[in-house]
């Protein structure tokens, strides 16, 4: 089934009611786009038997430390991701009715089948009757239904629960214009069937089903304990893993759930994640302290180049890409010519130089690997790095040899993972080859957010990460002219937006793509945007360390905020 | 010695009225200053602060290179002869960045105090000389100010007016003269029951000439100590901005910003972050040994 554009625009309605998940949810979506316009899968991939590979044994101790360099750098402030998805707890707790594959395409997990009538606007899970929660009590259609509506209650006070507004009268339960909770369109019909009656057609909710925020709560232990009940030893979780110990601000430490349908091919026995501040780098990692961490710019190349560490480290898909905003309402942006001189003076071979390994040359939206990617000679050209057609620009205008410019502001948002270093070799090579002076202008980040959407800011070193891989995201989530919202630039062309329409609209894929590079064509040379380079990041994993899954372009996919499955799929070897 | 006792009050009774203080005044400016060059870690710290001041003036001339110019080709570059304290994450030479890194530090230090100094003394002699009402008002809200957290303070001006070297000034300036405007205030408590001051009120002196030419003059010594001591309090108040990013804005160099932007690759690259930070450490003590000796030089009695 495809979702219809109405139908997403809604979905859309929906995310930014939620305001902080957006952009998580539009990952979601992505799925719908990208992979034949199917939002979720409606079998689960069978479980590929596990086989170790020659040489490979199993360790007898299956214990797996992970954290540090972002993930947990703080106390998560609970794990109760049914009351708030931004808890920041360890999520491979529960299991939800859905979940994300490495692919990030939601396919069914408790559920074993998902149907819905015919316009989408009722949907029926079906679940499977062997899983249990870790109190070895059954997890049903009621725990859903309960937990659902336990968000969706006022009382709860649970601050995304518009999460859940498109299940009938959930909307209307949370604001206290429906009282009686039995109104709400959630409602098991027996302990194994759940039936989510919504408020029109919504071919999206299973994908939403697959979400943090979808996931179950433990009556019992919520009726015990209240807030508390994700504390160590009040804790009742369904999904791989439950939580044993919580040591705040020091430790976790998690045991597999025996009891959960999946736990023949769980095989970490003991998970171990320390609360560690991102100031503190790869040390745990070095120090052996940790078997799999996330890393941060000024690690990477010491990891790198340790003989020893140095096979540890791999690349994670994090699409994105840093690009410079020259705003076409101020001056002397204004003037088409000065953009393309900017276009054609950044020197990006040399400028990803400084981000250490963390940035590639960028020559459009999409990096290569992901749909809608332009490799395309044409394209390259257009802002290609060309000191004398950059200045060969200017002619004719005030700042002819490079004189007479303006004081000029480059504004970014505080942010780390080298963002900083990247804008200032971009002010470098303004300097050099335009002979552009430029301030650097750090803004705390909701200031810069404000000043951005009010397009307010006269030059803009900016990124966007891709929310899930299709051209919609990267083109009119971002530079669509008629946005009323969070719009990052004044640029507008109608022609560019005709484009974006057209592709938005279009169901051939082949077709849709054309429409895309089109764009791409049109706002380079019209420079609404300067691409200067993609992202990449790392992450470093001990050799014990097997497992982890890998997605369709072939890379190793970690935990992120979308797929948070990568623990029930990991084993220990035997080191030697 | 017996005679270079700065006996202010003594001496000017008897003296005329006019010409008492000058003389008075270069006494006690010569005696302080052979007291001061007798303090070794004094003059050390003073000929380096000189000697830093130097660097910030001429640093045109002394840079071997430019703090702006890319070297894509020399990132990250250890120290060797080529650039003595090796290159940053664009290929600039640390070392000329730190050269003129001087010149911002030495700026702030030296424009906070003009501004601190022309805020607090004013305010405390005010408050000092006219006592009653405009005191009690002057000293409470010298006290409110006393009460905001000052570091804190500088951050919120510095983000509503924007990074830059002259906010940096204001902000600075605006939150600093506190202490000054109090020590000004209790000086000039003593000094106006003075006889010399009550002599040139009954000659018929105004205010102003009262104020500027005979009870400032006499509280010059406490002026002096709190701006020895007020300059690196400033150029540390500006290296700890520029670290957590709302000081200068790059390029243009600081120490606080080079150590501020390179923590992160400490383990990678120790010299990007460490010679910033032995820079800001030397400048420190220094100002701190020159101001511990001024102070003695100039009040002997604290010992």
């Amino acid at each position: 089934m495809r979702i219809p554009d109405e139908q997403l625009a809604l979905f859309e309605q929906r995310l930014q009611v939620l305001g902080v998940g957006r952009r998580d949810f539009l990952k979601v979506v992505g799925a719908m786009a990208a992979f034949g316009g199917l939002g979720f899968a409606t079998r689960a991939e069978a479980a590929k038997a596990f086989k170790l590979a020659p040489g490979e044994k199993l360790a007898k101790e299956q214990v797996m430390r992970l954290g540090g360099g972002g993930p947990w750098q703080n106390d998560p402030s609970s794990h109760d991701f049914n009351k708030d998805l931004y808890c920041t707890g360890v999520a491979w707790q529960f299991a939800g009715l859905m979940v994300f594959n490495a692919d990030l395409v939601a396919e069914p997990y408790l559920a074993t089948k998902v149907q819905s009538n015919k316009d989408g606007s009722v949907w029926t899970f079906t679940i499977r009757k062997d899983s249990r929660w870790s109190d070895n009590s059954p997890v049903s259609a009621r725990d859903f239904e309960w937990s659902w509506k336990r968000q969706l209650d006022p009382e709860s006070k649970a601050p995304y629960a518009a999460f859940l507004y498109d299940i009938k009268n959930g909307e209307a339960f949370n604001k206290k214009q429906v009282t009686n909770r039995d109104e709400v369109g959630v409602k098991a019909k027996d302990d194994w069937t759940l039936e989510v009656t919504l408020e029109g057609p919504r071919g999206y909710f299973p994908v939403l089903a697959a979400y943090l925020a979808a996931l179950p709560a433990h009556r019992g232990a919520v009726e015990k304990h209240g807030d508390k009940w994700t504390e160590a030893g009040n804790i009742v979780t369904n999904g791989p893993f439950v939580l044993e110990q919580w040591d705040h601000n020091k430790q976790m430490v998690l045991r597999k759930n025996p009891h959960f349908f999946g736990a023949r091919d769980v095989h970490v026995e003991k998970a171990v994640v320390p609360i560690i501040p991102v100031q503190a780098g790869a040390l745990p990692y070095e120090n052996n302290e940790l078997d799999l961490t996330w890393l941060q710019p000024g690690d990477l190349k010491k990891l790198q180049a340790d003989p020893r560490m140095q096979k540890d480290v791999f690349q994670y898909p994090f699409p994105g890409t840093w690009y410079l905003l020259p705003q076409a309402t101020k001056p002397p942006f204004d003037n088409l010519k000065v953009r393309r001189a900017v276009a054609h003076a950044i020197d990006r071979e040399n400028v990803v130089k400084v981000s250490q390994g963390l940035a590639v040359p960028a020559w459009s939206m999409i990096p290569p690997g992901f749909p809608g990617a332009v490799d395309d000679p044409k394209i390259k050209a257009i802002q290609r790095f060309d000191k004398k057609a950059a200045l060969e620009q200017l002619k004719g205008t005030p700042f002819e040899g490079g004189k007479n410019w303006p004081k000029i502001t480059l504004s970014m948002r505080e942010e780390g993972l080298g963002s900083k270093p990247l804008a200032e070799a971009v002010q470098a090579v303004l300097l050099d080859s335009l002979n552009m002076k430029t301030d650097l202008e750090v803004l705390e980040q909701r200031v810069f957010r404000e000043r951005l959407w009010k397009q307010d800011l006269q030059f803009v070193w900016i990124r966007w990460f891709m929310d899930y891989p299709d051209p919609h995201n990267e083109y009119f989530d971002t530079f669509y002219g008629k946005k009323t919202t969070g719009r990052r630039q004044a640029w507008v062309n109608e022609a560019f937006d005709k484009e974006l329409e057209a592709g938005r609209d279009t169901r051939d894929p082949k077709k849709r793509l054309e429409h895309y590079k089109k764009a791409e064509e049109i706002m380079q040379t019209d420079v609404g945007y300067v691409p200067v380079a993609w992202v990449v990041r790392f992450a470093a994993a001990k050799p014990w360390v097997k497992g982890i899954e890998k997605n369709k372009q072939g890379q190793n996919v970690i935990d992120g905020n979308i797929y948070v499955d990568m623990m029930r799929h990991i084993y220990i070897i035997e080191k030697g | 010695m017996a005679l270079s006792t700065p006996a202010s009050g003594t001496s000017l009774a008897a003296a005329g009225l006019a010409a008492a203080p000058s003389t008075q005044t270069s006494n006690l400016w010569r005696d302080a200053w052979r007291r001061l060059l007798r303090n070794k870690l004094a003059v050390l710290g003073g000929v380096t602060v000189i000697l830093l001041c130097l660097v910030a003036i001429c640093a045109d001339f002394i840079a071997p290179y430019s703090y702006t110019k890319a070297n894509f080709g020399k990132i990250y570059e250890f120290p060797s002869r080529e650039f003595p304290l090796g290159t940053d994450q664009l290929g600039r030479d640390v070392l000329s960045r730190m050269i003129y890194g001087a010149r911002v530090s030495m700026l702030v230090g030296v424009g906070a105090q003009v501004i601190i100094v022309m805020i607090g003394v004013p305010i405390g002699l005010v408050a000092g000389y006219l006592g009653g009402r405009v005191d009690l008002f002057l000293t409470r809200f010298i006290d409110v100010m006393y009460a905001f957290p000052r570091l804190l303070f500088v951050i919120l001006i510095m983000s509503m007016l924007g990074a830059g070297l002259m906010n940096i000034f204001i902000a600075i300036g605006l939150t600093g003269w506190v202490g000054i405007a109090r020590q000004t205030r209790a000086q000039v408590l003593s000094i106006k029951e003075k006889e010399f001051v009550e002599g040139a009120r009954a000659l018929g002196a105004g205010f102003v000439r009262t104020v500027t030419k005979h009870v400032l003059p006499s509280a010059l010594t406490p002026i002096v100590v709190s701006v020895t001591f007020g300059i690196p309090e400033a150029i540390f108040t500006e290296a700890a901005l520029s670290f957590i990013g709302v000081g200068i804005n790059p390029p243009t160099p600081s120490w606080g910003q080079m150590v501020g932007e390179n923590q992160q690759y400490l383990r990678s690259y120790w010299h990007l972050c460490v010679f910033p930070s032995i820079a800001i450490a030397i400048t420190m003590l220094s100002f701190t040994f020159f101001g511990d000796g001024v102070r003695d030089a100039l009040d002997p009695k604290m010992n």
